[in-house]
């Protein structure tokens, strides 16, 4: 009976703890821990099936230089299920437009982010009768992508910039001039932004508007670090201009303040080759103790070994 | 060995576990094998498709694995805190358990470091890390501390068995050579002597003082791992006492499940009694307590502060929709259900201390993975342009099935060490006898000897 009652018992507290474990789980179920299909079951391809080609697109943009020599810069991409994708490796062709007949400069392959760069002299390419140029990339397709172009006109123009000391000022003179019908005429009115180029990125330190005379003044800041001698970088910018596109120029300074490129010497700091001092006394005082005190225990159990006396009679246990 | 009266009861108990293995054991063995052979599968497959099978991307670079590494290590506390600090305070009450607690953080302490061989992804490079390895490195740190605790908690638990396996050696069981053999060699000719009594005697009070300071640096250097980070969630000063007693928590409840399960499967009521549930409960729920002050302190002063990372963080602590059940579901199965249990006379009983403790245990998993994930997936750089799975981590069935094999390798250690040692120590009683008879038969030359 009183066997009975306790089964009864045990058989009562297994079903609670059961539902406790369903109800657990129901309540888990519905919630979104896990947004991410299983891995290992993805079939979909990224690349398109055999019915349906990817349909890249190329940006296009020109950059034109001091030097006079402009950067043609083209990025194949395409949208593919809602994200964007970068194609590296792929071939772009690079051309020159004419009323006539479609030049072809050069072609560049694409790098990891999709985007190839190819440098067009200025005797290379010729402009129309307004002064302007037209260019075209192309991209081929491939078995797996369409064919894709773009094409875009500038008018050409220079960017000048001239570092001037003064007394107790720094100045950058820019100026923009139209040189597409040969002439060189002064644009106005156009804000060109000042820059001083830094590790990765160009850093933006004023901006000035062009004048009657196509140029504009940018004070300069005295305390810029500069590389090991002083130097740095100054570059004049237009941005994405409707006629003219990009422009750019630069020229070096020595108004920063020198900034050693030397690995300063910290032989033991953190993030150096060997640790700092404090820390290895620290570690081998702490292993020193624990694994000696492991060593003394070693030693305690074989001394307990020797110890045994060979003569004593054992005592069994009951069986 | 001589053993006295209730030393013998306890040995004639727990013979036939040693002597023999038993349907149900095989049964178990094979289901916990297949198990394993499951998770070899997955391995398998990670080894030869590479960590594409598992969810852990670019971002989100740890997972279940390192939950699972956190969880062991945290209850491997089991043996070292708790059996080291009752041992060095005298507690009587300790000797049926602290067989069992040793056992687990030993297991454990074996089981733990295998997620993180499942989650480097370049194994073959893996001996990079002893050939050069560099001081300032919380995973070197990591790395010699686990090696040292583990070293430490064997020989803790070895110095515990050498009186029983003397025991063992000389009780004639019935048991295959081999097996006689290797209880003779690990008894180290132990005999009772004075002398060598003296040395078990300092050794082992040298690794009780030893093994719970090494244990909290352990889970320092571990919480570290994180702490060191500047991402959100992670940068806590608190991390390391917060993942000390976390671990164990954690450990002194897998310890309550673990008596409770040898209680009944080898009907040990009389030695595991109620007395220890509940004791163990009280520790329990204070460490619950603890638990719960260091939980509401860490996310308190984040949520306080407001800073940009660590609110979106928090956020997906609390919303419903992302992580917040889980959430909800660490804090009230893993700070409130073991305090209210303990602290209620009428729920104060093995099973429902048992039972809270199984929850609790689950929840400070889960606590683990909310610690690792939610974090991973608020990357400090804006991610543009990328695929959900790349910020959104989920965990395949691969990972799971090796968690699964790595809970199934723990079970079958458990259910083999069971088999060659008692789970219920027999040397520990020695005083027993004295201290419950009656002094005069206690007295030099008295009649009383061992059955």
């Amino acid at each position: 009976m009183k066997k009975d009652l306790i089964i009864k018992k045990h058989k009562k507290i297994l079903q609670h703890f059961l539902v406790s474990i369903a109800v657990l789980i129901s309540l888990m179920i519905p919630v979104e821990l896990f947004a991410q299909t299983d891995s290992t079951n993805k079939t979909e391809p990224l690349v398109a099936e055999e019915t349906s080609l990817i349909s890249p697109s190329i940006d296009f943009i020109s950059i034109q230089k001091g030097d006079n020599s402009i950067d043609l810069k083209a990025a194949l991409k395409a949208k593919v299920k809602g994200t964007f994708y970068k194609f590296p490796l792929l071939k772009i062709t690079f051309m020159q437009l004419t009323d006539t007949v479609e030049k072809e400069l050069g072609f560049v392959i694409t790098d990891r982010i999709g985007s190839a760069v190819f440098n067009c002299k200025a005797n290379s390419v010729t402009t129309d009768k307004e002064g302007k140029l037209h260019f075209k990339a192309v991209f081929a397709g491939n078995k797996s992508m369409d064919p894709a172009d773009a094409e875009l006109t500038i008018k050409r123009a220079r960017l000048e910039i001239t570092p001037v000391k003064g007394d107790s000022l720094l100045t950058t003179n820019v100026k923009l001039v139209d040189v597409g019908t040969g002439k060189e005429i002064p644009v106005k009115d156009i804000v060109l932004g000042i820059f001083v180029q830094r590790s990765f990125f160009p850093l933006k330190i004023g901006e000035g508007t062009t004048g009657e005379n196509g140029e504009a003044s940018v004070e300069i800041s005295n305390n810029l670090p500069g590389d090991a001698k002083g130097m740095i970088t100054l570059l004049a910018k237009l941005d994405e201009s409707e006629l003219y596109g990009n422009l750019e120029a630069s020229t070096t300074a020595k108004w920063g303040i020198p900034v050693s490129d030397i690995l300063q010497e910290a032989p033991r700091s953190l993030w150096s080759a060997h640790p700092p001092v404090w820390m290895m006394v620290t570690f081998a005082v702490l292993m020193i103790i624990v694994w000696g005190h492991y060593i003394v225990i070693v030693y305690e159990l074989f001394r307990l070994r020797k110890e045994e006396p060979h003569s004593q009679p054992v005592n069994q246990i009951n069986t | 060995m001589e053993l006295n009266k209730y030393q013998q009861e306890i040995f004639d108990k727990q013979r036939p576990v040693i002597e023999t293995f038993g349907k149900k054991v095989w049964g178990w063995t094979i289901f916990f094998l297949l198990w394993i052979l499951v998770g070899g599968y997955a391995l398998y497959l990670q080894i030869a498709k590479g960590h594409e099978v598992t969810g852990m991307r670019d971002n989100v670079v740890w997972g279940l694995y390192i939950a699972n590494f956190i969880f062991f290590i945290g209850i491997s506390y089991a043996g070292a805190v708790i059996s080291g600090i009752l041992h060095i305070l005298q507690v009587e009450w300790r000797k049926p358990i602290i067989r069992i607690a040793e056992m687990i953080t030993v297991i454990s302490t074996v089981i733990g470091p295998i997620f993180i061989l499942l989650c480097i992804g370049r194994l073959d490079r893996l001996h990079h890390l002893f050939l050069y390895p560099r001081l300032q490195s919380p995973i070197t740190w990591d790395v010699l501390a686990i090696g040292t605790y583990f070293t430490g908690s064997v020989i803790f638990l070895y110095l515990a068995l050498i009186k029983d396996f003397a025991i063992y050696r000389d009780a004639k069981l019935n048991i295959p050579k081999w097996k006689q053999k290797f209880y003779r060699i690990m008894a180290i000719g132990y005999r009772g002597t004075p002398s060598q009594n003296r040395h078990i005697k300092i050794s082992t009070n040298l690794m009780a003082i030893m093994i719970v300071p090494l244990a909290i640096i352990v889970h320092s250097v571990l919480s570290w791992i994180f702490g060191m980070t500047l991402r959100p969630g992670w940068h806590s000063t608190i991390f390391g006492p917060y993942f000390v007693l976390a671990a164990i928590y954690s450990g002194t409840g897998v310890l309550i499940m673990s008596m409770w399960v040898y209680r009944r499967m080898y009907k040990l009521n009389s030695y595991l009694t109620d007395k220890h549930f509940i004791y163990l409960g009280y520790i329990m729920m204070i460490l619950g307590a603890g638990y719960g002050y260091f939980t509401f302190s860490e996310y308190l002063t984040d949520w306080f502060a407001s800073e940009k990372w660590t609110s979106e963080v928090i956020e997906k602590l609390f919303n419903p929709a992302k992580y917040g059940w889980w959430f909800l579901f660490a804090n009230v199965a893993g700070i409130l259900l073991p305090i209210l249990v303990v602290a209620i006379p009428k729920t104060r009983t093995p099973n429902l201390i048992a039972i809270a403790s199984f929850f609790m245990v689950i929840a400070l998993w889960v606590k683990r993975y909310l610690i690792i994930v939610p974090t991973l997936e608020s990357p400090l750089l804006p991610m543009q342009d990328t695929r959900m799975e790349y910020v959104k981590y989920s965990a395949t069935w691969v990972e799971w099935a090796l968690t699964f094999a790595g809970i199934a390798t723990f079970f079958l250690f458990f259910t083999l060490l069971s088999k060659f040692v008692t789970v219920i120590p027999i040397s520990e009683f020695a005083n027993k006898e004295k201290s419950t008879a009656p002094a005069k038969e206690i007295l030099p030359g008295s009649e009383i000897a061992p059955a």
